[in-house]
C-alpha cells in the first residue's frame, strides 16, 4: 500500500512538472504597460482607423515632471491589426492591462464609434473601469502631451477624472462598462466627457451626448455642471444667481434630485424636484442682513429657469442621457408596448421643474 | 452537526453566481426569468425541507444505503451508478468553467486546458480524502472566502453605478410565465442539500436539523442577488451580452483604497478557492456513490488508510474531466450545462418524492415495532 502511495505521488509531482513548464509568463520588465489607448479616423482616403497607444516607460525617479512615456501610431484598415502591427515597432510585449483611458477622436465618434467600443469590450485584458473620453480635436493630439506635473506615466489622466484627484463639476466621467450599458439600454443614452488640451494639460469641462452611435450635442460647462447636480446629485458644485447685476454664488452642501413621469390632461409630465442647500460663497457684504426667504426665491427662478433649459435642450436632440425613458420603463408594466409608447411620449414631453435652494448661512462673514 | 447542512448549501448557492446559472436566467429576463425564480423559490424550498426529513427517518444512512435496504444489488447499483455520474458532472461543469475563466482573466497566456489539469490534479487528491475530512474541508474553504465575498456582495448593492430603475424596469416582467431553461437554472441554487445524500452518513441517531428556515432565506439572497445586480451594473439590454456575466460585474466595481483597485482579482481568486473546494467534495460524492456500486462494498466514513479504490476512481473522474473539455468548446459547455440542468431537475424531482415515499414507510415501521 505504502509502495503504490508514494508511486502515485511521484508520478503527480512529475506531471506538475511538466504542466507548469507550458505557462507562458514574461517578466516585468519585458513588458510595456498601456496607459492609454486613442482611436482617430485615419488621415484623407484611407480606410480603417488611426491607433495611438501611450507606453508607460519605467523609471526608477518618481518626480514631477519625472515620468517618461513613448507614444505610438499606427494606421491600420482594423485596431486589432494595428495593435499587431505596433507590436513590431516595440521591443517589449504589449500589456493593456493598465489601461485606464480610452480615447475617441472629435471626429470619428461625429460619425460612428460602435465598432472601436466593440473592440475595446471584447477584449479581455481591457479593463471595465476603464475611463472612456472623446479628444477634441483628435485622440492623437492628447495622448502627445506629457503634462509637467506628472509624476508616473498617464497619472495625470486618472487624476483628471475619478474620485482620486482633483474633483470638478464640470469633470464628468464614464466607465467602459457604463457606456456599454447606455449604448445598449433603451431610455439612456450615451455620455462621455470631452477632453482638450492647454498648457501642456488636461482640460475636461464639456460633455457630449450621443445616441446610440454617434456624437449628437455638446453640452458647455454649465449645462453640464446642472446635468451633473440633476442626474449624480453631485455635491462639490455651485448654484449661481444675479440680483440686478450683482453675482451671488452658492457652494452646495447637500442636493437631492427626484424625478416623476405623471400623466396629466396635457399628456405626460415629467416633475424635476431639485433641493439644494449650501452657503454663500460670493456675495456682497451685508448678505447677513438681507431677506433670505427672498434671495431664496430669486435662486429658486433662476435655477428652475436653468435646469428647464437644459431638459428642452437635451430633448430637442433625441437624446436621453438622463435615463428618463428608463424610469419610465421601471414605473410601468412590463411590456413591449411600454417602450412603443415612450417613443412617441418623450419628443412631446413637458417639463415642470421647481427648485427649492435652502440658505444656510452666509460662510464666515456677515 | 448542524452547521455543516448549511455550509452544504451556501457553498454550491454562492458557487452558481459565477457560474452558468445567473447567465441562464438573465438569457430569459424578459420572457419568464423573475417567474420562474419565484418558482424555484417554492419548489426548491420544498425539495431541501423533503429530503432533510428522509435525512432524519435514516440517520446515518447514505442514498446507497437506504437504497440497498430496499432493493437489490442488480436494482441498486445502476441507479447509483446513474446519480454518481449527475454528481461528477455537476464539479466538472464548474471546474471547467472555471479552468475558462482564468484563461479569460488571469492569465490569458496558458491555455485552459493545463489549468484544468492542475486545477482537477488538486481536486482529485482533495476528493480521495475521507469523508469527514471533506465536510471540514468545506467549513475550512467557507469560513476563509465568504466573509470576503458577502463584503463584495453587499457592496455591490451600495455601489453608486447600481442602477436601480433598469433593475426595476426588469422586475415589471413578473407576469411572464415561467420555462423551463430558467426555472432548471434557478432551482439549482437550492440544491445545496443533495451532498447530504452521502455526507447523512456522518449524522449521529439522534440528530435534528434546526433552522431550515436559513435555507430559503441564504439562497433566496443569492438567487436575487445573483441575478439583479449584473442588470443593475450593465443595464437591462447589454447585460445579455456579457458570457462571463459575474467577472464583468465585478470588474466594474473598484476598491480605490483595498489591497488591490480592480475587484475582479479577489473575487476570481475567492471563487477559484469555492469551486476547487466544491469539486473536490462533489467528485467524493460521485466517488462514494461509483463505490457503492462495486461488490462487498462497506461505507466508511474515516478509514485509517486512504482504499486504493478512492484513487483509481478519482483519477478517471479527473482525467474524464480533462478529456471531456478538451473535445468540447465554449458553446458546446454551455449546451451541456443547460441540458443538464434540465435533466437534474427531473432526477431531483423524482428521487426526493421516491426517497421521501421511502422514508414515510420507515417512519410507519418505527412506530409499529
Amino acid at each position: 500500500m505504502k509502495y503504490n502511495r508514494i508511486l502515485l505521488l511521484t508520478v503527480m509531482l512529475l506531471s506538475l512538472a511538466g504542466l507548469t513548464g507550458g505557462c507562458g509568463f514574461k517578466d516585468i520588465d519585458k513588458r510595456f504597460f498601456v496607459v492609454a489607448i486613442g482611436i482617430d479616423p485615419p488621415a484623407e482616403g484611407a480606410k480603417g482607423y488611426k491607433v495611438t497607444l501611450r507606453l508607460a516607460v519605467p523609471s526608477p525617479k518618481v518626480e514631477p515632471g519625472a515620468a517618461k512615456s513613448r507614444v505610438e501610431t499606427i494606421q491600420a484598415t482594423t485596431i486589432a491589426e494595428g495593435v499587431r502591427l505596433l507590436k513590431s515597432h516595440v521591443d517589449k510585449e504589449l500589456d493593456f492591462g493598465h489601461c485606464k483611458l480610452l480615447l475617441f477622436g472629435e471626429e470619428l465618434v461625429k460619425k460612428d464609434f460602435r465598432a472601436p467600443m466593440q473592440w475595446f469590450a471584447r477584449r479581455r485584458d481591457i479593463q471595465s473601469v476603464a475611463y472612456v473620453a472623446i479628444g477634441k480635436p483628435d485622440a492623437n493630439s492628447i495622448l502627445n502631451v506629457e503634462p509637467s506635473s506628472e509624476r508616473l506615466p498617464g497619472n495625470a489622466i486618472f487624476l483628471t477624472f475619478g474620485h482620486g484627484g482633483t474633483e470638478s463639476s464640470y469633470t464628468l466621467y464614464t466607465y467602459l462598462f457604463d457606456l456599454l450599458r447606455r449604448a445598449g439600454e433603451r431610455g439612456l443614452d450615451p455620455i462621455l466627457p470631452i477632453m482638450r488640451v492647454e498648457n501642456n494639460g488636461y482640460v475636461v469641462t464639456r460633455l457630449g451626448l450621443l445616441d446610440k452611435s454617434k456624437l449628437v450635442t455638446v453640452l458647455n460647462p454649465q449645462e453640464t455642471e446642472m446635468f451633473n447636480q440633476i442626474r449624480y446629485e453631485f455635491k462639490k458644485s455651485t448654484v449661481a444667481a444675479s440680483f440686478g447685476g450683482q453675482n451671488m454664488v452658492m457652494s452646495v452642501d447637500g442636493i437631492s434630485s427626484k424625478t416623476k413621469i405623471v400623466r396629466t390632461n396635457e399628456g405626460y409630465v415629467l416633475r424635476l424636484r431639485l433641493k439644494i442647500k449650501g452657503i454663500f460663497e460670493e456675495a456682497p457684504i451685508g448678505v447677513y442682513d438681507q431677506d433670505w426667504k427672498k434671495l431664496e426665491q430669486t435662486f429658486n427662478a433662476q435655477v428652475e429657469q436653468e435646469a428647464e433649459r437644459l431638459l428642452k435642450k437635451v430633448q430637442q436632440a433625441g437624446v436621453d442621457p438622463f435615463g428618463f425613458g428608463l424610469k419610465f420603463r421601471a414605473t410601468h408594466a412590463g411590456s413591449e408596448k411600454t417602450w412603443k409608447a415612450w417613443e412617441s411620449i418623450y419628443p412631446r414631453l413637458k417639463f415642470d421643474v421647481k427648485a427649492n435652494v435652502i440658505i444656510e448661512g452666509s460662510g464666515i462673514i456677515r | 452537526m448542524n452547521r455543516y447542512f448549511y455550509y452544504c448549501v451556501t457553498i454550491v448557492s454562492m458557487l452558481n453566481l459565477m457560474m452558468f446559472v445567473p447567465y441562464l436566467l438573465i438569457q430569459d429576463r424578459y420572457t419568464g426569468a423573475i417567474s420562474s425564480m419565484l418558482l424555484a423559490a417554492l419548489i426548491g424550498t420544498t425539495m431541501a425541507f423533503l429530503f432533510t426529513f428522509v435525512m432524519k427517518a435514516f440517520p446515518g444512512k447514505g442514498v446507497p444505503e437506504i437504497f440497498a435496504m430496499y432493493f437489490p444489488k442488480w436494482v441498486t447499483a445502476p441507479l447509483m451508478f446513474f446519480l454518481g455520474c449527475m454528481y461528477f458532472i455537476s464539479a466538472s461543469i464548474v471546474l471547467n468553467g472555471f479552468a475558462v475563466l482564468i484563461n479569460r482573466f488571469l492569465n490569458p497566456d496558458t491555455s485552459s486546458i493545463v489549468v484544468l489539469s492542475l486545477l482537477s490534479l488538486a481536486c482529485v487528491y482533495g476528493a480521495t480524502r475521507s469523508t469527514l475530512t471533506n465536510i471540514f474541508i468545506v467549513e475550512m474553504g467557507l469560513i476563509l472566502n465568504v466573509p470576503l465575498i458577502l463584503m463584495i456582495l453587499f457592496k455591490s448593492y451600495r455601489n453608486s453605478n447600481l442602477d436601480w430603475d433598469a433593475m426595476l424596469t426588469i422586475a415589471q416582467y413578473w407576469r411572464n410565465p415561467p420555462k423551463l431553461n430558467s426555472y432548471a437554472a434557478a432551482v439549482y441554487l437550492f440544491t445545496g442539500y443533495s451532498g447530504y445524500a452521502i455526507f447523512n452518513r456522518l449524522n449521529p441517531p439522534n440528530f435534528r436539523l434546526r433552522y431550515r428556515w436559513l435555507i430559503p432565506l441564504v439562497c433566496c439572497f443569492i438567487m436575487v442577488t445573483s441575478f439583479f445586480v449584473p442588470i443593475g451594473f450593465h443595464g437591462t439590454e447589454a447585460v445579455a451580452s456579457y458570457l462571463y456575466v459575474w467577472s464583468v460585474t465585478a470588474d466594474s466595481m473598484t476598491m480605490e483604497y483595498g489591497f488591490l483597485e480592480r475587484v475582479v482579482f479577489i473575487f476570481l481568486l475567492l471563487y477559484l478557492n469555492l469551486s476547487l473546494v466544491y469539486t473536490a467534495n462533489v467528485w467524493h460524492i460521485a466517488m462514494e456513490f461509483f463505490k457503492s456500486c462495486l461488490p462487498k462494498a462497506k461505507p466508511q466514513i474515516d478509514p485509517e488508510r486512504t482504499p486504493l479504490s478512492n484513487w483509481v476512481i478519482a483519477c478517471i473522474l479527473g482525467l474524464f474531466t480533462v478529456v471531456t473539455s478538451y473535445l468540447l468548446d465554449e458553446k458546446q459547455d454551455l449546451r451541456l450545462a443547460t441540458n443538464w440542468l434540465i435533466l437534474r431537475v427531473c432526477v431531483e424531482v423524482i428521487s426526493v418524492l421516491f426517497l421521501f415515499v421511502l422514508s414515510i414507510g420507515a417512519g410507519g415501521k418505527k412506530q409499529s415495532t
